[in-house]
């Protein structure tokens, strides 16, 4: 029997938009739906238009961190301000079995496309909304852009340096992991669908799903009271010393290393040559190495300063020392597990330039991903309106000429 | 109401954070899902957080917070007869889930192909920093490497000059559970597509190398050979775009947009130096931010962060209170949500926990039971799934299997 992906036969309509709702229908096309982002010339995405473009030249179809997030996505272009355009989109969900969106709360229903109004043209349909704060509830309408939206779940307040304020991330964590747990939460409720008959209204909060990554200092507030706050690279529980990242020659050069064992020290200390000051009781015990953490970073950073940071770390991982070199985006291209795990690719995008992309992020011993590139504003518009909803040619064109397919 | 991964049997045989809390997404949406530990259990019933700072193996947050709505058995896999076990079980599950480094998994003799043969049908899902594959697999790493290796925090996250930093949590074990919670979940659902169970590799560092940074730069650097480095600073291209202090604590302050910025001078009252013309728009603001923020951190620390949000939030700009966790935890929009559930614990009593990262309304998930102490369901588990009888199960205690 021919190896199909596991997703194969299942449809999405994605009226995702940036980031997180792009990444969702990715996700599910790399494991082999078919993913169809509903787009418009009208209003074109804002990530349409971030350089860099594909050789210097911009245009909505030319932006190449648009196309990474985006790859996996078909596309079909309707301007969803024409009433005929919404009866088009339904048509198409009629023949679907999954709607994404991450709008505010109330746009899907300002369209004529909430919950109710799909099911009645697909009863058991699974519409996965992905707003900020979720469905409901007081904050429902909060404002925020990706990378300020972890503020709300306490995990900023966590960033930054020992016994200094919050450091903001300079980009939305949170866009990609949500994209990706939000397919995690279609399939289940795709799974439920096919167990009992009944699709479902997911309410997945942006919020909630990002906060879940707060859990080992939110259970030392429900235990202990106590808030937590930014403490460098040290270890989250304070269970692992060393634990950090220490500088190394050249220019921004970092190791990471992080010890949680007695093993791992000793082999640390051995691979460090047995200096006097690692002898000392302060650094005896796991215990004491916490308690001294400061000043044993100072030690082991005055140790590592005059090293490289890929031969550092080849050594102390020879000694079973858990150390890899800090990489910058520039190291991501060359590494070498990044290159044998083809990590990123170099495609041919449908209108012709090369450009280098993330393929499967994921390894599928059976399955090989579907990674598609691009996709350009309209490209399936063909296949779905003639092929999928069976419309001639003559109203297709008319379609077009009127701007409603557009 | 059932949870909509009923009917699917899967194995935790994990530690600490990457696998167990990608099998807590499988248990508390319905699946059922046997924790396996070692004699000497999780390394998290070692790492706390615990009441009172008192460590007990039955007392770690962090193993009650990663491993609700499971069973849980202890297993020698290191002992034969306990490696032949633990391949029953593994007859009996659709999916297994572990974050071992793959030479341990080697040294038990449980690799996939022995997996595979004992099931072709199961879909191990392996979570490890850096995957099963490439040079570094046989690296020995935690999430601190991992997430090192993916290039977030030199790319985005420290001050230039000074330390990259980590994202204040276990973020690459995280994003490593959720990929794989996803592409498992879609290689257990696809079973019959795809022909058969399947391996599924995770390297958490991949993950975060690929989506979060490589998405947005590395299409970039490949052609034009040039990329950035961490600024210290929210947003460096536009301004406001910065966590700043406030009087009691910190916010986000984000007003790019010109009804944006309009809403904020609102809000600050107009004042007489928003008016000069090297503020008018988000770029020449981040130009002159050396002078900017100082003005907006005049007006931020006469305020409290509450009221800033709410002020700011009405007069249309997306500005965030910097909440503590005490502060996420007890907001009124949580509550109204019920996100924060109470779940019974016979060593801890009674103790709230973090629920449902998503709602289903007509299957619904969330820890509804507390995580298994050491061992706590050896006799149902070893009689029921794998029929053995009672003195048989005396017998793996006293041999010290289980």
């Amino acid at each position: 029997m021919p190896k199909a992906l596991p997703l194969k036969g299942i449809r999405v309509v994605n009226f995702g938009w940036v980031w997180a709702g792009p990444v969702a229908g990715q996700t599910l096309g790399f494991l082999g739906a078919e993913v169809l982002k509903v787009e418009s010339n009208a209003r074109i995405d804002l990530t349409r238009s971030l350089p860099p473009f594909a050789e210097g030249e911009a245009g909505p179809n030319r932006s190449l961190s648009n196309h990474a997030c985006w790859a996996g996505n078909g596309s079909v272009s309707l301007n969803l301000k024409k009433p005929e355009a919404i009866e088009l989109v339904k048509q198409l969900i009629a023949e679907s079995d999954v709607v994404i969106e991450n709008f505010g709360p109330g746009v899907m229903d300002q369209l004529g496309l909430n919950y109710e109004e799909l099911c009645k043209v697909k009863s058991d349909i699974v519409m996965f909304s992905m707003p900020a704060a979720g469905l409901y509830g007081p904050m429902k309408a909060v404002r925020t852009y990706g990378l300020s939206l972890t503020s709300t779940t306490g995990l900023d307040s966590l960033v930054g340096y020992k016994g200094g304020g919050p450091i903001p991330v300079e980009n939305a964590y949170s866009d990609p992991f949500a994209g990706i747990f939000g397919a995690f939460a279609i399939l289940t409720a795709l799974n439920h669908r096919d167990q009992s008959g009944a699709g479902q209204h997911v309410d997945f909060s942006q919020q909630e799903a990002i906060m879940q990554m707060i859990g080992p200092a939110y259970m030392d507030y429900a235990f202990n009271g106590r808030s937590g706050g930014p403490k460098s690279n040290e270890h989250p529980l304070a269970s692992a010393a060393p634990h950090g990242v220490f500088p190394c020659a050249g220019e921004d050069r970092w190791i990471s290393i992080a010890v949680s064992s007695d093993e791992e020290w000793s082999a640390l200390v051995g691979a460090m040559g047995d200096p006097e000051w690692a002898k000392r009781a302060d650094f005896a015990s796991l215990d004491d190495r916490l308690k001294n953490i400061d000043a044993l970073h100072t030690e082991i950073g005055t140790w590592t300063q005059a090293s490289d940071d890929r031969e550092l770390a080849d050594a102390l991982q020879a000694a079973g020392v858990a150390a890899a070199p800090v990489l910058n985006v520039a190291d991501l291209l060359t590494d070498p597990h990044y290159k044998a795990r083809e990590t990123f690719i170099e495609v041919t995008h449908p209108l012709g330039f090369k450009e280098t992309i993330y393929g499967a992020y994921v390894k599928t011993s059976r399955t090989e991903a579907c990674v598609n590139p691009g996709p350009v504003i309209g490209q399936d518009n063909d296949r779905v309106f003639k092929e999928i909803m069976g419309m001639p040619d003559e109203r297709y064109q008319d379609l077009i000429a009127q701007e409603v397919i557009y | 109401m059932a949870g909509a991964l009923a009917g699917m049997k899967l194995i935790d045989f994990g530690q600490m954070v990457s696998a167990p809390y990608c099998a807590k997404l499988f248990s508390d949406y319905g699946a059922d899902v046997i924790k396996v530990e070692l004699p000497d259990g999780d390394a998290a019933r070692k790492s706390g957080p615990f009441p009172k700072d008192e460590p007990h193996p039955e007392k770690s947050g962090l193993y009650f917070c990663m491993n609700s709505n499971k069973r849980g058995i202890t297993l020698d896999v290191s002992q034969e007869r306990g490696r032949e076990l633990f391949l029953e079980l593994v007859k009996w599950a659709d999916g297994l889930i572990e974050n071992n480094l793959p030479k341990q998994m080697e040294t038990w003799g449980l690799t996939y192909e022995v997996l595979a043969e004992a099931n072709p049908d199961l879909v191990m899902i392996s979570i490890t920093p850096f995957g099963q594959t490439g040079p570094y697999s046989g690296w020995n790493a935690y999430d601190l490497n991992a997430y090192h290796l993916s290039g977030a925090s030199s790319r985005y996250c420290g001050r230039p000059g000074e330390m990259p930093l980590e994202h204040g949590t276990f973020a690459a074990d995280y994003f490593g559970a959720v990929a794989g919670s996803t592409w498992g979940l879609a290689s257990i659902y696809g079973r019959e597509n795809a022909g058969g169970g399947q391996h599924v590799d995770v390297s958490s560092a991949e993950c975060i190398a690929a989506t979060f940074v490589g998405g947005q730069n590395i299409g970039g650097y490949a052609q034009d050979g040039k990329f950035d480095k961490r600024t210290g600073v929210g947003m460096p291209l536009g301004a406001p775009a910065t966590i700043v202090p406030c009087k009691d604590g910190h916010v986000w302050m984000l007003a790019l947009e010109p009804g944006q910025w309009n809403g904020l001078r609102k809000v600050m009252g107009d004042p007489e130096w928003a008016d000069l013309d090297l503020f008018q728009d988000m770029y020449m603001r981040a130009q002159n931010a050396d002078v900017i923020y100082p003005f907006i951190q005049e007006w931020t620390m006469q305020h409290n962060k509450m009221e800033i949000m709410e002020k700011c939030q009405a007069a249309g700009c997306p500005i965030t209170a910097v909440f503590t966790i005490e502060e996420a935890a007890e907001q009124p929009h949580l509550k109204e949500r019920d996100y924060i559930v109470e779940l019974e614990h016979p060593v801890l009593g009674s103790v709230r926990n973090l629920g449902a990262p998503f709602k289903l309304p007509a299957s619904p998930g969330g820890p509804s039971q507390a995580a298994p102490l050491l061992g706590q369901h050896n006799a149902e588990v070893y009689q029921e799934v794998l029929g053995l009888s009672a003195p048989a199960i005396e017998q793996l205690h006293t041999d010290g299997i289980i």
